[in-house]
């Protein structure tokens, strides 16, 4: 079985890497778990799972095209994690479709998929994420810039054929429920968790450890596992899947 | 001043418009180390830095001149340039940002390094659009339906444009 789900969201800095993580780790208690770096052109996942010393990346996949997916996938924290390089000459030569052979590879692998998508739906290797997924997670802030791109990625994903899972509200400051309550209203699926604003956030990053595991009884940690919790994987045939990814055919533009 | 943020790229570039483009699209909040031609060779000293809220760049400052401002930009010098982007919680420019000395036009840092006046535009255009305060008025945004329904139709028209512009209908219509 393999569901595989983009964590997206339209602006940056929404703690989408953060978000990708911390549901990696709570969904691996129950399933095989592979978290992949899909925003190549501004990868961060390395520095939040403390592997940005390592040497094979996504783009080393992405580009020489004889590096096996397997030679990029680190365990960590209980889960399989696929970080991007950020060095120049990674950028440069990385084919952003080759990025579709690679997650056909994991999904083989895997239960549960989760791809940190790129913030933007400028380009067509940024949305491909949420072309080629079955269901997306929009994460949110209690922002007018952040519930509006967050609107323009659903309905993104909706014409594209992807379905949403539902909405996480990070970093809320005091309460929100009225907030988020109105939002739920124009997005489809469940509001999975809202998420107190935590220094242990922070401090997690600066210390390249994932937040469930730096303080796992922080009220983040805790509203994480939660959306974790809310989520119902899908058992979909990992082989459909894997095809999926393998054979779309998706042609440069005239 | 600002604190260490997520090293994103670090690259040498001979144009710095599609850089600046793409921190724009992101609606970066972070900063950029620019050192010139000179800069890469030499110390750290001989860089500038610019920052970005919501991919907008705020302020500016050279480290070897200690001028901040538009002037800091003419201190950077010429293509090509080693270009660092780094990401960094908002919350941690806050203060830097206060410091009017430094600031810069939303179009300046276009203008000036990468000689783009239609980039310039659009990053004017954004700081326009940009909510300053951003907790107010989320309550209010989310009472207008109508507007609300504005944004989800033009996103999904955008959509169905770009799926044609890209050349990806046909996987769309395989799922």
């Amino acid at each position: 079985m393999v569901e595989a789900f983009a964590v997206a969201s339209g602006k940056g800095g929404t703690g989408k890497t953060t978000s990708t993580v911390a549901l990696g780790m709570a969904l691996a208690d129950r399933y095989d778990v592979t978290i992949v770096d899909a925003d190549t052109g501004m990868a961060n996942l390395l520095f939040h799972a403390g592997l940005e010393d390592v040497e094979t990346t996504l783009h080393d996949v992405m580009t020489a095209g004889d590096v096996p997916v397997e030679a990029a996938t680190y365990d960590r924290f209980g889960m399989s994690v696929v970080p991007c390089g950020t060095s120049l000459a990674g950028f440069e030569d990385a084919d952003p479709e080759r990025l579709r052979g690679a997650v056909a590879d994991l999904a083989a692998g895997a239960d549960v998929l989760l791809l940190d998508s790129p913030a933007t739906l400028g380009s067509k290797s940024a949305v491909l994420p949420i072309v080629l997924s079955d269901r997306v997670i929009v994460v949110l802030n209690p922002t007018v810039p952040a519930v509006s791109d967050g609107l323009k990625v659903q309905e993104y994903a909706l014409s594209y054929g992807s379905d949403i899972a539902g909405t996480i509200f990070n970093r809320t400051r005091g309460d929100a429920e009225s907030v988020t309550e109105k939002a739920d209203r124009y997005f489809e699926g469940p509001t999975l968790a809202t998420v107190p604003e935590s220094d242990a956030v922070q401090a997690a990053r600066s210390d390249g450890t994932p937040l469930l595991k730096h303080a796992p009884d922080s009220p983040a940690a805790a509203a994480f596992r939660r959306a974790a919790g809310a989520l119902s994987v899908a058992d979909g045939d990992s082989e459909a899947v894997a095809e999926r990814f393998r054979t779309a055919v998706i042609p440069d533009p005239p | 001043m600002i604190p260490e943020g997520d090293l994103l790229r670090s690259r040498v570039l001979t144009a710095l418009a599609p850089a600046l483009s793409a921190v724009l699209e992101r609606r970066l909040d972070g900063y950029a180390l620019v050192a010139s031609r000179d800069g890469l060779l030499g110390s750290d000293s001989e860089r500038g830095v610019v920052t970005f809220e919501d991919g907008v760049p705020v302020l500016a400052y050279h480290s070897r001149t200690d001028r901040g401002g538009p002037q800091a930009l003419d201190d950077i010098g010429a293509a090509p340039y080693r270009f660092d982007l780094y990401a960094l919680d908002p919350d941690a420019l806050e203060l830097p940002h206060r410091n009017e000395d430094l600031r810069v036009g939303p179009g300046t840092v276009a203008e000036r390094l990468a000689g783009d006046p239609a980039l310039a535009d659009r990053t004017r255009e954004r700081a326009g659009t940009l909510d300053r305060d951003p907790d107010d008025g989320l309550e209010a945004f989310l009472d207008d339906e109508a507007a609300i329904e504005g944004i989800k139709r033009s996103a999904r028209e955008e959509a169905t444009e770009k799926a044609d512009a890209w050349g990806i209908e046909e996987a769309i219509e395989e799922r």
